[in-house]
Parts: structure tokens; sequence; C-alpha cells
């Protein structure tokens, strides 16, 4: 499959590159690690005739860490670079386990923080080559005017199918978003439309640029469970992200959190867990957070290996292992004594 | 409209002019007819294709050749130096760890990184490096053993004469 043709842009700056995007608008594309878009590209998902390269945009590919102000990831930060990260590694945990579920080796030496956020949505009757798809109607995503995976549907059913996401939302991330008028930073849950046609809220000229986590608190744990097919390279089939700190002493929750990926428009951060704030842990209220996930997970049949019953189905197992593994964890690092 | 680039392929420099759609994988295969890197499912999920690119293993069918210029790469016909076969590559003839051989340059290639980061990894290590190469013949045991193999690890296999 070759790549379609288009005009090429290496801009040395976040202004000149801002500035290429909003003045090319729809017809521009910008470019981080590739991994996502090359395959939109020879699939002839996307057709820009200008393809803005991000690779040397400097001051995007550092680290930063301090007690205060927390970690500074800048988006073309690769997964392997960030797990190769010992502060990422010891305070952010499941930032890193998130990275390490992304694809293969390979594509984790390719594929940028940046490039996951801003990754498209999925679907199966969507994400084929041009020859498959021309069996059928053209989809919303396609700006057509039908859905395959919903009959009837109106609207766009595509799948955020992200995992850093869920991560980055329960450790209560924002990103730093540059255009050409300066710079703004939002909390990462603005970042998404839940529209599964364009699920981004960026606009063109719009450019991730950082994503700000602040430092986990000392009694706290997380964990991120991935289910999916073949181990390495699938999208998450469902994803949880949980992460909760604990009241010293006597088992009761300072902040929990819980998000999921792969069974919606958009990462989805569970509401109910934030009543618990406060309460003493007990089976029932982890069941409770377990049956909240469900009902918000509308898992729909766009996806191969399994059916969405089995993946909404999944998602109570998942929360309540999710959840046992990071209290594990928060006990662990003296949440519990 | 073409640009020119220079890549760095197995130490050799290559003054090249390529598209700006090309992948990295077309211009090894057909400008530097390097090809023993194999196109397999040319979407980023089989590895056949995995080149090293400053250190790093990359999927050459999704890498843009203009993003390479000036980086170091090392294909599998880089691997061997001055006609010795590099130990990877010895190892894995004794193993038999090769059959159809499509997918032995990638993850000899992923091997290699893994060796060169870590020297002796365990064979859950060595399953992950190379879990992004798909090989339908070998079943994987030949591989995994011809690796731990070549970072000096017993894997109680002895060639039957």
């Amino acid at each position: 499959m070759k790549v379609p043709k288009f005009e090429y842009a290496q801009p040395k700056s976040i202004g000149e590159c801002c500035k290429l995007l909003e003045e090319h608008g729809a017809n521009a594309q910008a470019i981080a690690g590739g991994t996502n878009l090359m395959v939109a590209l020879k699939n002839r998902l996307k057709v820009p005739k200008m393809l803005v390269d991000l690779c040397c945009v400097p001051n995007l590919n550092g680290i930063r860490y301090s007690q205060k102000d927390g970690l500074n990831v800048g988006a073309l930060v690769t997964l392997r670079h960030l797990v190769a990260d010992p502060v990422v590694r010891e305070k952010y945990a499941i930032f890193a386990r998130a990275a390490l579920d992304v694809g293969s080796a390979q594509i984790q030496a390719m594929g940028t923080i940046g490039g996951n956020l801003c990754q498209d949505s999925c679907c199966l009757y969507y994400n084929r080559p041009p020859m498959w798809r021309q069996g059928l109607e053209a989809c919303h995503k396609l700006w057509g005017t039908v859905c395959h995976a919903v009959r009837r549907s109106k609207t766009c059913w595509a799948t955020y199918c992200g995992d850093l996401a869920p991560v980055l939302l329960v450790l209560g991330a924002r990103v730093k978003i540059a255009d050409p008028k300066g710079e703004k930073v939002i909390p990462l849950s603005e970042l998404y439309s839940g529209d599964g046609k364009v699920p981004h809220t960026l606009h063109p000229g719009q450019v991730v640029m950082e994503v700000q986590v602040p430092t986990p608190s000392a009694n706290s744990g997380g964990a991120y469970l991935k289910l999916r097919v073949r181990k390495t390279i699938d999208y998450p089939l469902l994803g949880v992200a949980v992460t909760l700190a604990l009241e010293g002493g006597d088992g009761t929750f300072r902040d929990v959190k819980v998000a999921l990926t792969g069974v919606g428009k958009a990462p989805l951060l569970i509401k109910a867990a934030d009543e618990l704030k406060g309460k003493k842990i007990t089976d029932e209220m982890i069941e409770g957070l377990a049956e909240a996930a469900y009902k918000q997970a509308h898992p729909v049949n766009n996806a191969s290996g399994l059916t969405p019953k089995y993946r909404r189905d999944m998602v109570r197992i998942y929360v309540k292992s999710a959840v046992d593994q990071s209290l594990e964890a928060a006990t662990r690092r003296g949440g519990g004594t | 409209m073409k640009t020119t680039i220079t890549l760095q392929v197995n130490g050799d420099v290559y003054e090249l002019s390529v598209e700006p759609n090309q992948t990295l994988l077309d211009v090894l295969r057909e400008e530097l007819a390097l090809t023993g890197t194999k196109k397999g499912c040319d979407s980023g999920a089989c590895g056949a294709c995995t080149v090293i690119v400053d250190g790093e293993p990359v999927l050459s069918c999704m890498t843009l050749a203009v993003r390479c210029q000036s980086k170091e790469i090392t294909t599998i016909e880089g691997l061997a130096r001055n006609g010795e076969l590099h130990p990877l590559q010895k190892s894995a003839i004794e193993h038999d760890a090769v059959q159809c051989g499509f997918c032995t340059a990638g993850w000899l290639l992923s091997a290699k990184v893994l060796l060169e980061n870590n020297p002796a990894p365990t064979r859950a290590e060595v399953r992950t490096a190379i879990a992004g190469n798909i090989c339908r013949c070998t079943g994987y045991k030949r591989i995994e053993d011809a690796i731990l193999a070549a970072a000096g690890k017993n894997t109680g296999w002895r060639k039957k004469m």
C-alpha cells in the first residue's frame, strides 16, 4: 500500500507549526510518531495535502519532574523513553504500565505520548482498506449517513481505544495546547469530544505540547488492566484504570478514581467514584462502583475478537480486580498501616 | 516534490532523492536494493520490516524516509561484519530457528536491540522484546532459545549430529 502524495513541512518552532496547520485547515495533518496515522494514510482514511512533521519542533522531547509541579512530559516523548524513565517507573507506575501495554516494542519506540492521546477512534467498518470499504455505503465517520456498527444510528459509534488517556484521567492530568494565539492548559477530559466522528476538541492549528501530571499522594496506589485477544499490538477491547488514596490506618478512601477505555466514544471517567471519598471501604461499595462503571460502558459491535456483551460484562470484573490491585499497591506504600 | 536526504545505512552514507510519501521500507528495498528487510502486513502489525534506527527497533513500513535524515540505520545486511556472522545469526542457524525465513530479519534486529540494552535477558523479557514479530512457522521456542543462547544462557539444547 502506497502512502498518498502530500506536501511535507518540517517547521522549526511550535508557532510556525500552528500557523501552518491553521493555514491549511482541514487539508493539513500533523504527524508525531506516525504509528496510528500511517495506517490511516495507507487506507486513504486521511488524505492530507500538507503533512506537518512535529519532529523538529524543539522542547517537546523532555521529561521533567519536581515534587511541587509533578511530572511534565513533552508530547514527542516516545513510549519507550517514558517507560525507561526511573521517576515515571517509581512514582507513576500505572502510567508506565499502560505505555508498556501499547503495541509492540517497535510501536513503543516510535509512538509518542501526544500522538497516543490524539489517536483517532476505531471501528471495524472504518479502519479498512479502500477496496473493502467500497462494498459498503459511506458511514458517518467517512462523512456519509449510515452507521454499520449500530443500525439506524444517526451518529458515529467509533470507539476511543487509547491506553494512556484513562490512566492520565485518573491521575488528574492536564494538557498544554498550543495554538497560533498562544498556549493554554486544559484538563485532559476536555480534549475529548465524545463524538465518534471527530473524537477530539482540537481546532485546526492546535497541537498538544505537553502532559502535566500532578504528584500522586503518598498513600496511593493504582492499576491498569487491559482486555484484548492478541497480547501485543491489539487495541484495548476494554481498559480499566484505577487510582485510589487511603486515609492512614482505618481503611477509608481519601480519593478514588476509575476510568474506562475501549467501551465508549471517549475515555470515560466514572462519576460514581467521587461519592466514595471519605467513606470506609466495604465490599458492597466496590460492587457498587463496578456496577456504576458497567452502566456507563457502551461497547458496540465494532471490534473483532470479543462480543460487546462479553466486553461489557468484563467491566464489572476488571473494575473489581483493578480496585483490589490498587488497594494492595496503596497498602504496600504505607496507606494501610 | 522530491527531497534530498542523507541516510546512513549499515555504516554507508547514501544521498538520495525521495518523495515525501515514500516509506523507509520502500527506499531500502527499491532504491538501495537491501531486500533483506521484508514487507509483510505493511500496516505495522507483523514486525517483518523491523530495522534499527538510532538504536531503537522501528517498523520501516510505518516510517517516512524523509524523517530519517542523518539517522543511523541498521538492516539485516549490516549484522554480519567482514564476512563473519553476528552471534545472533550463528545462534539462529545452530538452533534451527529459521524455517521460511520471512520473519527472521525482523526478530534478529529486535533481539539485537534487546541484547544491547539487556545483555542477560530472561525468557519472559525475550518474549516481550520479540512479541511484535510474528512467526507463523517455528512456534517461537527455537527463536527464544537462539536469542538466549546468544546471550550466553544455557537453554539445554543440543544439536543432534
